[in-house]
């Protein structure tokens, strides 16, 4: 992903200095933790189901 | 006009002088308080082996772990501390570029008699040394730590303590004075990131820990005759997972121990904090990585295993996956890469398995493969980013390959002391406790208390 700044020093720093400060990869990032996240709790909460489905019998 | 200049001119060197003494005393409190957040960490691992043994060796676990802590302390003062600054630029034990290692510095310094003692002992005129000393010596304590859970109910005491010895006032050091020194030759020429001491704590310990594994061998009943395991469950697992947590709890005392504050002779800035490489960090970048990366791993493992035992253990892998470049992350990139160190962390513990070696908290994995995780993921996220503080051109960057290299020497420095001191025990009948010993249990044999007079009544058994 590289530097984010144009000079290859920490001393040009004085804001942001995570990577892909700046980018659209933050907010990639971002979104690919929301929509895991979702489809996590779904096929997650299809396993607690079955198993509540299996105690019965 | 000249007295009020005069008298204007003594305010602010007075204030200046109590701003100095303020900051010093702020930076000295700091690092106290990293110590016992730190000895948390070791409560916790007590915690975690002791829930982790059958109940007929919980003792037997909890007194080589307390030992560990005992020993490290003395050892580390009488040559670990030394280690970390002579060894800096290999072994030529010559000065590094920042002109803070080699021998002579170190001898200068770290030593327990001589000029050198006015460092390793009270001195109202340094305010420094015992805290980084003993934050440090907190450090080795962890190292033990990490490796003894993995050698439980079969280890002796004093071959034991020995391990811990080599690897936390010695195997570490080396690995910290090379990867995490300012001087050291790893960052200097490869541009190795270890912030949070991913590979030089966690990877150094756990292939340690492995070395060891393969000289002792396994509990007795872990494996079959056709080569199948057992699975040889701890007596408490709550215990284990409080362990677990308390374990997390410390290590924000750890990775508060890695920052260097500023405004000191020794700091790298008068006004911002940062990294031991010199590199700008702040406590909320620590924050933010530190959580996510919990978060992500619990997720993970929860997801694959839905076990509290690994959940937990999926906590820690979580945090040691991001720990590299807790500096340098956006908070969603850690909570995926501690995602992936969650769903790795039971496959990889179960190849182990399949091997033969028997691990008995997975710690070869959350530490010894997750740390190498944790080192080559920063390497392909953060290659580009200057290693040190210093300009363009005249300081390492952050590569694949380095890190790479990096996670070769640390899997070395911590593997091979591993093996060569368990096998020189082993030869020695130091290292295994005799078969009949572990049948009919440690604590009878060797603890003059009893972990449970009244027992404990078990819990319904898991349906699936």
């Amino acid at each position: 992903m590289g530097f984010p700044y144009s000079e290859a020093d920490w001393a040009v720093v004085d804001g942001a200095m995570f990577m892909g400060a700046g980018g659209a990869m933050t907010g990639i990032y971002t979104a690919i933790t929301i929509v895991g996240s979702i489809i996590l709790l779904w096929k997650c909460n299809r396993v607690e189901q079955s198993l509540y489905e299996s105690s019965e019998n | 006009m000249e007295e009020q200049l005069a008298e204007l001119t003594a305010r602010i060197a007075e204030l200046e002088a109590s701003a100095a003494v303020t900051n010093t005393m702020f930076a000295e409190t700091y690092y106290y308080l990293t110590i016992p957040l730190m000895i948390i960490i070791h409560a916790g691992f007590l915690g975690y082996e002791m829930g982790a043994t059958r109940m007929k060796n919980v003792l037997s676990s909890g007194v080589k772990n307390i030992l560990a802590f005992a020993f490290m302390v003395p050892t580390f003062y009488w040559f670990g501390w030394w280690v970390y600054w002579a060894f800096p630029t290999g072994v030529t034990f010559s000065v590094g570029p920042a002109g803070i290692s080699g021998a002579e510095y170190a001898n200068a310094i770290a030593l327990g008699w001589g000029e050198a003692a006015q460092y390793m002992g009270p001195n109202i005129a340094d305010q420094a040394s015992g805290v980084f000393w003993g934050a440090f010596t907190l450090f080795a304590c962890t190292t033990a730590s990490i490796m003894s859970g993995a050698l439980i109910e079969r280890i002796q005491t004093v071959g034991f303590v020995i391990c811990a010895i080599v690897l936390g006032s010695f195997a570490w050091v080396v690995a910290a004075a090379w990867g995490w020194h300012a001087d050291g030759w790893l960052v200097t020429q490869f541009g190795v990131h270890d912030f949070g001491a991913a590979g030089l704590v966690h990877a150094v310990a756990g292939f340690f820990a492995l070395g060891v594994l393969i000289n002792l061998g396994p509990r007795i009943g872990k494996f079959n005759s056709d080569g199948s395991s057992n699975d040889l469950r701890g007596h408490n697992l709550p215990f284990t997972v409080t362990g677990l947590m308390l374990i997390m709890v410390g290590f924000w005392g750890f990775l508060m121990a890695c920052i260097i504050v500023p405004g000191e002779a020794w700091s790298w800035y008068p006004d911002k904090a940062t990294t031991i490489y010199g590199t700008p960090i702040t406590l909320s970048a620590l924050s933010f990585n530190i959580l996510m990366g919990m978060g992500g791993g619990i997720i993970g493992s929860w997801a694959f295993t839905r076990d509290p035992f690994w959940m937990m253990s999926g906590c820690l892998a979580g945090l040691i996956s991001v720990a590299s470049g807790l500096d340098l992350y956006f908070p969603s990139l850690a909570f995926i890469i501690a995602f992936g160190a969650g769903m790795l962390l039971k496959p990889a513990a179960d190849v182990l398995e399949r091997w033969g070696i028997d691990d008995a908290v997975g710690a070869v994995t959350v530490h010894g493969t997750i740390g190498i995780y944790a080192m080559v993921v920063l390497g392909i996220f953060a290659t580009g980013y200057p290693a040190l503080q210093g300009a363009e051109g005249e300081v390492a960057r952050i590569s694949l390959i380095g890190q790479i290299v990096g996670s070769i020497v640390f899997f070395l420095l911590g593997f091979v002391p591993g093996y060569i001191v368990s096998y020189i025990l082993k030869m020695a009948g130091m290292l295994r406790v005799p078969d009949h010993v572990q049948i009919n249990g440690l604590d009878p044999v060797k603890v003059p208390a009893q972990a449970y007079p009244e027992g404990i009544p078990a819990s319904p058994a898991a349906s699936n």
